[in-house]
């Protein structure tokens, strides 16, 4: 069987060029223009960045709505935006500015925010790297992902849905070349709602169901 | 003793460390150059004096150049520091001519090296107009601003901008600090070194000590605040609060900052506090000298709660710090201080010395959620805010930028 490669990653955030939004009304027109890796960084790299793990939004559209904007329903329109659960980038950006959209025109007044807390677009370069570490067998999953980075974890677990097999997570997929016995394994996994964990403790939530699972 | 990645293992995790040995070794043998105006004193030669030593563990070639000048140079060089950060200033065209007459006669000797090197980093500005003058370079060259150059005044922007616009990139502290540049332009974040004398852990005894010496009562809690005597650290509202707190506990409160004597509206401010303090023995107005790093480490381990009530703030690595010791911080809701402090999480953002004095209580009336909060604190610190993390996104930015890839992921 092929041994599962562990691959870590890094990232780097700069700033994307763009002017920052100081209003609901300049945050749809950044949004409507911004590249892609704009979109794909404050929707799924956050976690990887360094800044406190703020469990309500795992997007920082949603956290700006919740603490700059001060926008309650939009950070909640937001903040249930499952990036991997759109097709495209495109796809993305379309929601989003249908929910901007839609609040506009229920609000009399445009939200906007005082200086000092708009909304810097961001993108970031991130470098992927082999590890050198190599899992043999199911049963050193569990310890291996323990001492994984939480580059590693992102990498393996998160990141891995939107490569093919899409919608899988990277464990899984190696798990399934086991046959059966690894089905309840791969059951456990799925069901990890990673939407509102860190990655510290998604990582102990990996190991603990692989453990539970006798893995 | 030159420091090494070993000793940062306990603190940092040996994660942290193998990502940063993995991340150096595709690095290993790269020609590094740091360059700036000062080999001791101020925070570049203090992050200088960690960040090459440790690439040089990791198997860089790096190393750290000082550019040299005189008196009328300094002089310039303060003029445009002070310029960037907006205050109108006037560097007259021989201000500029000396400017590039000592970066010139500084590339006489350093351009072999900074020629040959695969990445030169510039610290600030004083030497960022070595680039034009080395005409034969090969290698990538980075701008280093460390100060906060959002709102400058024009005519100094105008001219330095003709000079750092041809690096091949800028990093910046925060976003907030950064102007448009036609390059990429990294943001890296300040870190704390969690082995040096104002971060270290101390033995009881010493903090014993230190409580003893300043006349502080062990069994009362103790908010402390450290800052220079500075209106935008709001001292006279960190008073305001504590005397708020004061009606329901019986608190006493550090001020503690280093000297003021070159700085006429800091000797003002000191005064002020002074005068707010007078006639209560629980409020000890502590003026430190620079190196007294040992002293403000056991204060910060010996205080309930951290304070840092600023109006206006950099990134605030004195919140850092706080955090690094286990406290809850009860901070200004401004600057690098939003990015630190959460509410409920890591400490509180407060707006007005009510606010603070609601927070405190708070902290003081739940003690185990005080504990707990922080814990998190000292976590979030670990993961986010230590020299390792700020080692790693340096390696970023140079596998990056040798790379050479206009896309955003790079394998290596």
């Amino acid at each position: 069987m092929t041994p599962f490669v562990v691959m870590d990653c890094v990232l780097l955030t700069r700033m994307s060029g763009l002017p920052e939004a100081a209003s609901l009304r300049e945050l749809r027109e950044r949004v409507a223009v911004c590249g892609d890796n704009v979109l794909y960084h404050h929707f799924y790299e956050t976690l990887l960045r360094p800044s406190f793990d703020y469990p309500d939004y795992h997007n920082d559209f949603a956290v700006w709505a919740k603490l700059h904007l001060a926008d309650l329903v939009l950070a909640e329109r937001f903040g249930v935006l499952d990036p991997y659960a759109f097709a495209s980038m495109e796809e993305l950006r379309g929601t989003m500015l249908d929910i901007i959209d839609e609040r506009l025109a229920t609000l009399a007044v445009v939200p906007a925010v005082s200086r000092g807390s708009e909304f810097y677009f961001f993108e970031a370069d991130t470098v992927v790297f082999d590890t050198g570490d190599r899992i043999c067998s199911p049963a050193d999953l569990a310890p291996s992902v323990a001492r994984m980075s939480t580059g590693s974890v992102f990498f393996h677990f998160i990141e891995a849905h939107r490569r093919e097999p899409v919608g899988v997570d990277d464990f899984s997929a190696w798990l399934l070349h086991f046959g059966e016995e690894t089905s309840a394994c791969r059951e456990a996994l799925r069901t990890i709602d990673f939407a509102f964990l860190t990655l510290s403790e998604l990582r102990s939530e990996i190991c603990e169901r692989l453990a539970a699972q006798c893995l | 003793m030159e420091k090494s990645l070993l000793m940062y293992e306990a603190c940092a995790g040996s994660a942290a460390i193998r990502q940063l040995r993995m991340l150096g070794e595709k690095l290993s043998g790269r020609r590094v150059v740091h360059v700036n105006s000062t080999r001791e004193g101020g925070g570049v030669a203090e992050i200088l004096s960690w960040m090459v030593p440790l690439m040089r563990d990791l198997g860089l070639d790096a190393s750290w150049e000082v550019i040299r000048g005189a008196g009328d140079f300094y002089s310039v060089t303060k003029s445009i520091h002070n310029g960037l950060q907006g205050f109108p200033v006037n560097i007259s065209q021989k201000g500029w001519a000396t400017y590039h007459a000592v970066n010139q006669a500084n590339a006489e000797t350093l351009r072999p090296t900074l020629e040959d090197a695969d990445i030169v980093v510039i610290h600030d500005p004083q030497p960022a107009a070595l680039l034009q003058l080395c005409g034969g370079r090969r290698g990538k060259w980075v701008w280093r601003a460390h100060i906060d150059i959002s709102h400058p005044y024009l005519p100094v922007w105008k001219t330095l901008r003709t000079i750092v616009k041809g690096y091949d990139a800028s990093i910046f502290s925060m976003p907030q600090f950064a102007l448009p540049l036609p390059h990429p332009q990294y943001l890296v974040a300040p870190s704390i070194d969690p082995l040096s004398e104002k971060n270290r852990d101390l033995p009881p005894e010493e903090l014993d000590a230190v409580r003893a010496g300043f006349g502080l009562d062990p069994s009362r809690p103790l908010l402390v605040q450290i800052s220079r005597f500075d209106r935008f650290k709001d001292p006279i509202g960190v008073i305001e609060a504590y005397r708020l707190v004061k009606k329901v506990q019986p608190v006493q409160l550090v001020l503690a900052g280093g000297g003021a004597t070159d700085d006429p509206e800091g000797e003002e401010v000191l005064r002020e506090v002074m005068d707010a303090a007078s006639g209560d023995p629980d409020i000890h107005v502590l003026l430190l000298p620079p190196d007294a790093h040992r002293t403000i480490n056991a204060l910060q381990r010996v205080a309930d709660v951290v304070i840092q009530k600023s109006l206006r703030e950099g990134f605030g690595l004195t919140v850092t710090e706080g955090l690094w010791k286990g406290k809850p911080v009860i901070g200004g809701d401004t600057g690098g201080i939003r990015r630190q402090v959460v509410d409920y999480h890591t400490g509180f953002l407060v707006n007005t010395p009510e606010g603070a004095a609601h927070r405190i209580r708070f902290l003081l009336y739940h003690r185990e959620k005080m504990r707990s909060m922080g814990e998190k604190a000292r976590e979030f610190v670990r993961e986010n805010f230590l020299l390792t993390r700020h080692l790693r996104e340096y390696l970023i930015l140079f596998h990056s930028i040798l790379s050479g890839s206009s896309e955003p992921r790079i394998y290596v």
